[in-house]
């Protein structure tokens, strides 16, 4: 037996009101999630990212220290080279200077050119060519000096001249510059 | 009858807004907050990495640059050094500025890591003074590093003059010396 004409209502808790609520609420945590999701995953690349930079700089000083290596090696090299050229320079003008010293009148018959001294034979007309012309250079150039004669067959004199830079006589000389 | 307080859905309503405002309060301050100020120091921490790693990249590019400029520069030296003595081609190229001219022998002297030596004693014949003075200005440009060394014999006979002398070339031990990073 119905005692109303009309149709109950059917009530629900979702109301529209609750549902407004829910999308809210909703919202809001989603937002809180992804700001701190976005916070992990930009934590996580600068990790990665810090690591690379890290590898990358222990690579990269790997390399200036094999570089700065060869850099040093190049170096002394070049200054080896350099020392080598000069002493071959100094050495054909030690030679040039040595025949360029020996008057005309005197003939060399044997040179030896030592790391601190010279040797000479020859023949001179007679002494006194040798000791002004010969003897009297050498003897400005070198600390020591000796010489011997013994005649020739034509008159002439053979000589053999033997002079010395004393080592240490030179480097006092050189600090003294 | 009158209303005397809120319906309950009110009441559920307020108890999940203060849910939600504990939640998100709670959230913000013992996670957002820290991760955040977390974020900011390696933010600024990875801005210094970045200047400190491109400061090495320019040091590097630097370094090579010079590298490269001192390879070019010195290559005559760099080849000279890392090419091997012959006999054979030492005669070829400097046997023009002697009559004669003989090598007797070849010993490998000093050796250590930055260079190894070879002791050659020289023989030869000249015409004139000059040609020896044309051989030590050929010799700083030939294939090697050579030095000659005391002591140095001029013999005169007749018109010719023997000269004796030591050499000393020297040489690097193997290593890729053009190899550059």
């Amino acid at each position: 037996m119905r005692y109303s004409y009309t149709k109950h209502r059917r009530k629900s808790a979702f109301t529209e009101d609750m549902q407004l609520l829910l999308i809210f609420f909703t919202i809001t945590l989603l937002m809180l999630l992804l700001t701190y999701l976005f916070l992990l995953f930009k934590d996580y690349k600068f990790d990665e990212s810090k690591k690379n930079l890290n590898q990358k700089q222990v690579d990269l000083n790997i390399s200036i220290y094999n570089m700065k290596k060869q850099i040093t090696f190049i170096e002394k090299q070049s200054i080896f080279a350099e020392t080598v050229h000069t002493k071959n320079a100094v050495l054909k003008d030690s030679i040039s200077n040595l025949f360029d010293l020996v008057p005309q009148r005197i003939t060399l018959s044997e040179a030896t050119l030592l790391e601190n001294g010279l040797i000479l034979n020859g023949i001179t007309p007679n002494k006194n060519v040798y000791n002004f012309m010969l003897q009297a250079p050498l003897r400005s150039i070198f600390h020591r000096t000796y010489s011997s004669f013994y005649p020739a067959e034509n008159g002439w004199f053979r000589f053999v001249s033997t002079n010395y830079i004393d080592k240490e006589e030179e480097e006092i000389e050189l600090d003294e510059e | 009858m009158k209303n005397s307080g809120l319906s309950r859905q009110n009441i559920y309503v307020l108890i999940a807004s203060l849910s939600l405002l504990i939640v998100v309060l709670s959230f913000s301050f013992f996670i957002l907050i820290p991760k955040g100020k977390e974020y900011r120091i390696k933010k600024s921490e990875m801005i210094k990495i970045r200047r400190e790693s491109n400061r090495y990249e320019k040091f590097n590019q630097d370094t090579l640059s010079l590298l490269k400029k001192l390879q070019a520069d010195n290559r005559y030296t760099i080849t000279a050094l890392s090419t091997q003595f012959s006999e054979e081609r030492f005669l070829k190229q400097h046997q023009q500025y002697f009559n004669t001219l003989t090598l007797s022998k070849k010993v490998i002297g000093e050796k250590d890591d930055e260079f190894i030596t070879y002791d050659v004693n020289t023989t030869s014949k000249i015409s004139s003074p000059k040609s020896i003075y044309d051989f030590l200005d050929a010799i700083n440009k030939s294939d090697w590093i050579i030095s000659v060394n005391f002591p140095i014999k001029f013999k005169r006979e007749d018109s010719v003059i023997y000269s004796t002398f030591s050499m000393k070339v020297y040489s690097n031990p193997k290593k890729d010396l053009n190899s550059s990073k």
